[in-house]
């Protein structure tokens, strides 16, 4: 009894230490694995090192510009190209601010209903591609409707600051903001370079298509100066010119928009020379009132944030109509969405719900398979 | 037999041992040690901070707002700020180089510098 007693022991003991080699062991080989890994991930740079310049002083957001150059004064100088063009294009494209001597699209705002303003072409470029999205979105996108945003505008921020007093504009408000939003109010004479608003209570919102039609421009004109190996982007607005310098491709990912999960992306997938990819969504931007989220995506049907979606995300070739379809992506719903997309070659949408399930065209499948 | 437990008892205890030291040999390793954070306010550096320690920081500013910066596990994370969006609050822990936080009320920008490198080059937001 006693001898079965201690061969009992004997098993026991020798089963625990075979468990802790295998664990050793395991330890070892995961370590081992992650090692090769890091340096996989380190390789991938190439031969020439990768930079990374951050701005916080742009279109309300954060801009990134990612490059891969020999040096990094080569890396400086091209940013800075970069971001003198984004500045611009900031200042003439603002609502909010006056700058010195720039006629900008708050000083068209100003003028509503008095005189025409005499603008740089690039803005009026830029408001003519607005209208555009407006007759191409079926007035999805409206960027005539700044009487209505500003007052979501002005409850948010009212509601970001004081939590406990947040508030919902009403109905009617919002109705009586709605009758000046008509955008052949908009008249823009391009030979005299002027634009004139002629409802004096109406005023321009450019938010939805701004950024993207910024970031468009200022690679463009990278591009014509020559660069390569250079990613932008401007609070998610991303394009890029060329890839890496060792041939592989820029990889971008599509932020989780349930931002309590652990994985912090939805996506991740290599873009081509040129592609552009935004999102849409209401997980950034909104404030809650009585614990509802009100996002800063306005549908100029109900005059109400849309709530069909978490998220929308559109890959194209052109990063101003990928910033516009977004938003009216967001505005509409998923048949609708889907349709209108089926008749853009080249322009592909990925929609995530709210609870999370993934909705693709089989033309974004095809791309990040 | 008395004897023989004790022995296997040790072997075990030193067995557990070497196994923590092992592993907190191997962390270290794969946490670039060189990795730090650098803190940014309006333009200007305000501290940098070795991302290997972990610490809690509460940046101020003159005007009373505040962000606070953790540092754990060799991630850095803004956990609370006075800023009324939150955006900083909301986003995740970084610790791949040239990641930043940002927080656009309070002019902050948090970029770790010489970390290991992300694979990914841009996320949508």
């Amino acid at each position: 009894m006693v001898k079965y007693l201690d061969m009992k022991k004997k098993l026991i003991s020798c089963f625990l230490i075979i468990i802790f080699i295998a664990f050793i062991a395991f330890i070892l080989i995961k370590n081992h694995i992650s090692g090769d890994l890091q340096r996989q991930l380190q390789s991938i740079s190439g031969g020439a090192d990768k930079y990374t310049s951050t701005s916080i002083d742009l279109f309300d957001t954060k801009t990134d510009i990612v490059g891969y150059s020999d040096s990094e004064e080569q890396f400086a100088k091209d940013s800075k190209v970069i971001i003198d063009k984004l500045t611009y294009y900031n200042r003439i494209y603002d609502i909010y601010n006056d700058y010195e001597g720039v006629n900008n699209v708050k000083t068209i705002n100003d003028n509503a209903g008095v005189a025409p303003v005499k603008v740089d072409k690039e803005l009026i470029d830029m408001l003519k591609f607005g209208k555009q999205m407006y007759y191409e979105t079926d007035g999805r996108i409206n960027i005539a409707m700044g009487s209505v945003l500003s007052i979501w505008h002005n409850y948010r921020e009212a509601g970001l600051d004081n939590p406990k007093e947040a508030k919902l504009p009403s109905k009617e408000e919002l109705e009586d903001a709605a009758e000046h939003t008509n955008i052949e109010d908009m008249v823009i004479d391009e030979k005299a370079s002027t634009v004139f608003l002629k409802d004096e209570r109406m005023s321009l919102d450019v938010g939805a298509v701004a950024k993207g039609y910024a970031v468009q421009q200022a690679l463009d004109y990278a591009r014509s100066k020559g660069m390569d190996n250079i990613l932008l982007n401007v609070g998610g607005n991303i394009s890029c010119i060329g890839g890496r310098t060792d041939g592989s491709k820029f990889m971008v990912a599509i932020q989780n928009p349930d931002l309590e999960s652990d994985e912090p992306y939805v996506e991740a997938f290599e873009i081509e020379d040129g592609e552009c990819v935004v999102s849409s969504g209401d997980y950034q931007r909104y404030y809650e009132v009585d614990g509802k989220k009100y996002c800063h995506i306005i549908n100029p049907d109900t005059l109400f944030p849309s709530d069909e979606f978490a998220q929308v995300s559109i890959l194209a070739k052109d990063s101003g109509v990928a910033d516009g379809f977004s938003t009216a992506l967001f505005n509409m719903s998923l048949e609708d969405g889907k349709e209108f997309i089926a008749g853009y070659k080249n322009v592909e949408a990925m929609w995530v719900m709210p609870d999370g399930s993934k909705v693709y065209t089989q033309g974004f499948k095809n791309y990040i398979k | 037999m008395k004897r023989n437990d004790v022995i296997l008892i040790a072997c075990l205890l030193i067995i557990c041992g070497l196994l923590f030291a092992g592993m907190k040999f191997w962390q270290k390793r794969n946490t670039d040690a060189d990795a730090y954070v650098e803190v940014n306010v309006d333009g200007e550096v305000y501290a940098t901070y070795p991302l290997n320690e972990d610490r809690v920081e509460r940046i101020e500013y003159d005007n009373g707002c505040y962000n606070v910066l953790e540092i754990k596990d060799g991630k850095a994370n803004v956990t609370e700020a006075s800023c009324p969006d939150q955006i900083c609050v909301r986003h995740k822990a970084i610790h791949y180089s040239d990641e930043t936080i940002v927080c656009l009320p309070n002019k902050l920008t948090i970029t770790v510098v010489g970390g290991n490198q992300n694979q990914i080059d841009a996320t949508t937001n």
